[in-house]
């Protein structure tokens, strides 16, 4: 009887095993304990700046979102300029892809760039060539393999990635880890250093919002 | 124009006028995100974003220059509550039209309705430009329609 439940417990712990890599896949890149605050950003992007900068921000943000490329093209050159680059400040990108369907493949589009270590050249080729409709095909999957043929990337390897879904489940636990911390539309932002966490700032708000904030917490 | 200077003269109308133009005007602001409450108040305008702050500009006057007009026409004319649905269908569609996008409004509605608000959001967001337009032009329809039977009602009722 024993030797039933330890069979039973075996194929469960099996199974838990397999889904797990088949929604988390193996990722040089992934380090999965990562969390800043309360917030877990293991399945987020890359580092943006120095790893060893005290604080971080955290950005959840949708490739559809106009609001999003509005910060990206109104605010975020400042805080790179003044903070980013002089390592004071890192900056992490987390997907909250609620928008529509091509917010999804272009978050997941992201990851598969990021297998070829071009995550950043990818997420700023998308804000880059964002057009203000939701669905409205400029991040249709031909258009997001066109993306990574502009980059110089290994374009089969990229289209194999993207048509695997292998990062759906990353993109939806980035999604509800978003949900989870409160965020309510994109883009929403944490700062975070050793000590505190901010409230969460919403929307695409001006560099001075930043800068106060960020000079209260270096 | 003297059917402004008669419907505004009263404080009562120019009050409520003042009242929808600020209450309309920093709603789709804040909607628009244009004005943010937390965690400072402060306004900008964005480079790109011109265009969407004159339309809400126009759309706020719009409204509180035809609906407190139409309120004049029922409650001096005793005419009909219908006559004001022009005024009110161009301010609701306008202000709708800004409310979605990527803002916690419309992550609201797709989270409660799913994949029809999701599909609501994205048209309310695609054609925002063109549906603000749409209601300007329903509030100016609505203008002159209200200042031509204003002038035809009054000019009958100072005869009788």
């Amino acid at each position: 009887m024993a030797v039933k439940w330890i069979l039973v417990g075996l194929v469960v712990i099996a199974v838990i095993v397999s889904a797990a890599i088949t929604i988390f896949p193996q990722d040089s890149n992934l380090d999965p304990t990562r969390q800043h605050g309360d917030i877990s950003t293991a399945f987020g992007s890359p580092i943006l700046g120095s790893p060893d900068a005290p604080v971080t921000i955290v950005e959840f943000g949708d490739y559809q979102c106009h609001q999003c490329y509005n910060w990206f093209h109104n605010t975020k050159p400042a805080i790179t300029r003044d903070y980013i680059d002089t390592g004071k400040v890192n900056l992490i990108f987390v997907d909250l892809a609620i928008l529509g369907n091509d917010s999804r493949i272009a978050a997941q589009a992201s990851h598969c760039a990021n297998d070829q270590e071009k995550y950043w050249e990818y997420h700023d080729h998308l804000y880059n060539s964002q057009l203000p409709t939701i669905d409205g095909g400029w991040a249709s999957k031909d258009n997001l393999i066109g993306f990574a043929s502009d980059l110089g990337l290994d374009v089969d390897l990229f289209k194999s990635c993207l048509e695997s879904n292998k990062y759906s489940g990353r993109v939806l636990t980035n999604t509800n880890e978003g949900k989870s911390n409160g965020v309510a539309g994109t883009p929403g932002f944490f700062i975070v250093n050793s000590e505190e966490t901010s409230d969460l700032i919403s929307g695409a708000q001006p560099f001075i919002v930043f800068k106060h904030i960020l000079d209260d917490m270096i | 124009m003297q059917i402004i200077k008669m419907v505004f003269s009263n404080p009562r109308y120019l009050l409520l006028a003042c009242a929808l133009f600020s209450s309309m005007f920093v709603g789709l602001l804040i909607l628009s995100e244009f004005i943010f409450l937390e965690p400072y108040v402060i306004s900008h305008l964005p480079p790109g974003t011109e265009l969407g702050f004159a339309l809400i500009t126009i759309l706020s006057f719009l409204s509180a220059l035809v609906i407190p007009m139409n309120i004049y026409r029922i409650n001096i004319l005793k005419s009909s509550k219908q006559k004001m649905g022009g005024g009110i269908f161009g301010s609701f569609v306008g202000a709708i039209a800004g409310a979605c996008s990527c803002g916690p409004v419309g992550f609201a509605v797709i989270s409660t309705f799913g994949s029809v608000g999701a599909t609501a959001t994205a048209f309310l967001t695609n054609y925002e430009t063109p549906i603000r337009i749409i209601a300007i032009g329903i509030l100016v329809v609505s203008y002159f329609t209200t200042v031509r039977s204003l002038g035809m009602e009054c000019r009958l009722d100072s005869r009788g």
